[in-house]
């Protein structure tokens, strides 16, 4: 299974200037793929696109060879298969429980209560949330946070993760904790697609880099190759 | 009021079906009313009390404490009927035709009034410390209330502790800019988080949007119920 971005417009509503210009990518299942930039490079943009929230004014989006349309249903199948998650987890956590919360994406796809209740012990079980089921959003803290928010997405199982930049900010036995979960993720055929301003990590993790900048795609390829050079911050 | 609701994740009755503790809630509070004699008030407010102590675990003092603070509210209320202020040409005195005074009378029927909303509001404080948001959500959905009205419900209770968080935030910024030094400068630092908070609930709105579309959201929250303990063998 392939997700292709192919010449990709999108411009925001109300704006005049292009927050992606023709970008093309091509990321296959199972890759573990690092997108680095500077700040407003286009990264979280990108990863709007793929999941069917922004739609390119010019350009297209192929999901598996086919063009994403987007009508209800082409954008729930999209919504099946491409998970995103955002930078700030409380942005993202709707429910009084984690266990409900976790539960929105399946019952959303239309699973039964039985079938969603097995993707939501699953994903927690992934995510070391098993002890954690019972407690309010508010009240954890911002590791949990991060893992209650990657484990509402997994319940989805998406065949490509797009995670914006989700190890900012966690202490290195949480950060360390969200790798092996995105390793076990990979290791499992799903793409996992991470977005950082860590460059060390992106050249020790990724096996592909895509490194953007104003909007395009600077350079993409292996990370050893793409992420080196003069251009590189580090 | 977040020790509150911890109170209502952690007590001995948290996973007990909520319809048992709002049984009891209702009935302790439709009793108090209905049958109005301050013995039953007094009655139902011991018991209610000995209750939220006793069955649920609360520790005496928070119970007792969170009581003594509405009875304080109460008061104030009470006063009003307790105290009675007349104009009266005739027997003008020291404050003119106004005479203000406090008769056997009025001051039981303020005492009358004060016990059977003292009972009251203790019948509401054994569900409100012993049942989780999430759970009186689940009893409303089960009573068939409206979808949106639930759901607005939910996500105002998950957003109010979002919100004291930025809340804190910006409090303590400008705490350490000085910003509450001297009268003037406090009330422009309350206007300016005031402001910011009314924009930071804004962006939360529109994240929170985007990330619903990114969980394939359908239109409606639909969670999974949690699984309660009964008192009966079912």
């Amino acid at each position: 299974m392939t997700l292709t971005f192919r010449n990709v417009h999108v411009t925001y509503p109300g704006s005049d200037r292009l927050a992606l210009r023709g970008v093309s990518a091509e990321i296959a299942a199972g890759q573990r793929v690092a997108l680095v930039g500077r700040n407003g490079s286009g990264k979280s943009t990108l990863m709007l696109v793929a999941n069917g929230i922004l739609r390119p004014q010019q350009g297209e989006l192929l999901l598996d060879g086919r063009s994403v349309r987007y009508d209800r249903r082409s954008l729930a199948e999209l919504r099946r298969q491409v998970g995103v998650v955002f930078q700030n987890p409380d942005d993202q956590l709707f429910s009084a429980s984690v266990y409900q919360d976790i539960s929105l994406g399946p019952l959303n796809l239309g699973l039964s209560q039985a079938e969603a209740r097995a993707r939501v012990l699953q994903a927690a079980e992934l995510c070391g949330l098993g002890e954690l089921l019972e407690r309010p959003t508010h009240a954890l803290s911002g590791g949990e946070k991060v893992r209650v928010a990657l484990a509402g997405v997994l319940a989805m199982s998406p065949r490509f993760l797009f995670a914006d930049e989700l190890i900012n900010g966690l202490d290195p036995w949480m950060r360390r904790q969200v790798l092996h979960i995105l390793e076990r993720l990979s290791a499992s055929g799903c793409a996992v697609i991470l977005a950082t301003h860590d460059w060390g990590l992106a050249r020790e993790w990724a096996d592909y880099a895509i490194w953007m900048d104003a909007g395009r795609v600077f350079r993409q390829g292996k990370p050893q190759t793409v992420l080196s050079g003069p251009e590189c911050p580090d | 009021m977040r020790q509150i609701d911890s109170y209502a994740h952690s007590n001995k009755l948290s996973r007990l079906h909520p319809a048992y503790k709002a049984g009891c809630s209702l009935l302790a509070l439709t009793l108090c009313l209905a049958l109005d004699h301050p013995t039953v008030s007094l009655l139902i407010t011991a018991l209610m009390l000995a209750l939220t102590v006793g069955w649920a675990g609360l520790p005496w003092r928070f119970v007792l404490r969170l009581l003594g603070a509405e009875g304080g509210f109460l008061l104030t209320g009470v006063l009003g009927i307790a105290i009675s202020v007349r104009l009266s040409f005739d027997q003008a005195g020291g404050l003119g035709p106004v005479q203000i005074g406090v008769t056997a009378e009025s001051v039981q029927q303020a005492l009358h009034v004060f016990l059977r909303a003292l009972g009251g509001a203790a019948a509401l404080n054994f569900l409100a410390l012993t049942t989780p948001a999430a759970d009186l959500l689940e009893l409303l959905r089960s009573l068939r209330a409206p979808a949106t009205l639930i759901e607005i419900m939910g996500l105002t209770y998950r957003f109010i502790f979002a919100l004291f968080d930025s809340l804190e935030r910006m409090t303590m910024a400008q705490e350490v800019r000085l910003g509450f030094a001297d009268w003037r400068n406090s009330l422009r630092s309350a206007a300016l988080i005031g402001t910011n908070l009314f924009v930071e609930a804004f962006r939360r709105s529109r994240a929170l949007e985007t990330a619903l579309q990114a969980r394939a959201w359908t239109g409606s929250l639909r969670v999974l119920p949690r699984e309660y303990e009964h008192l009966f063998r079912r």
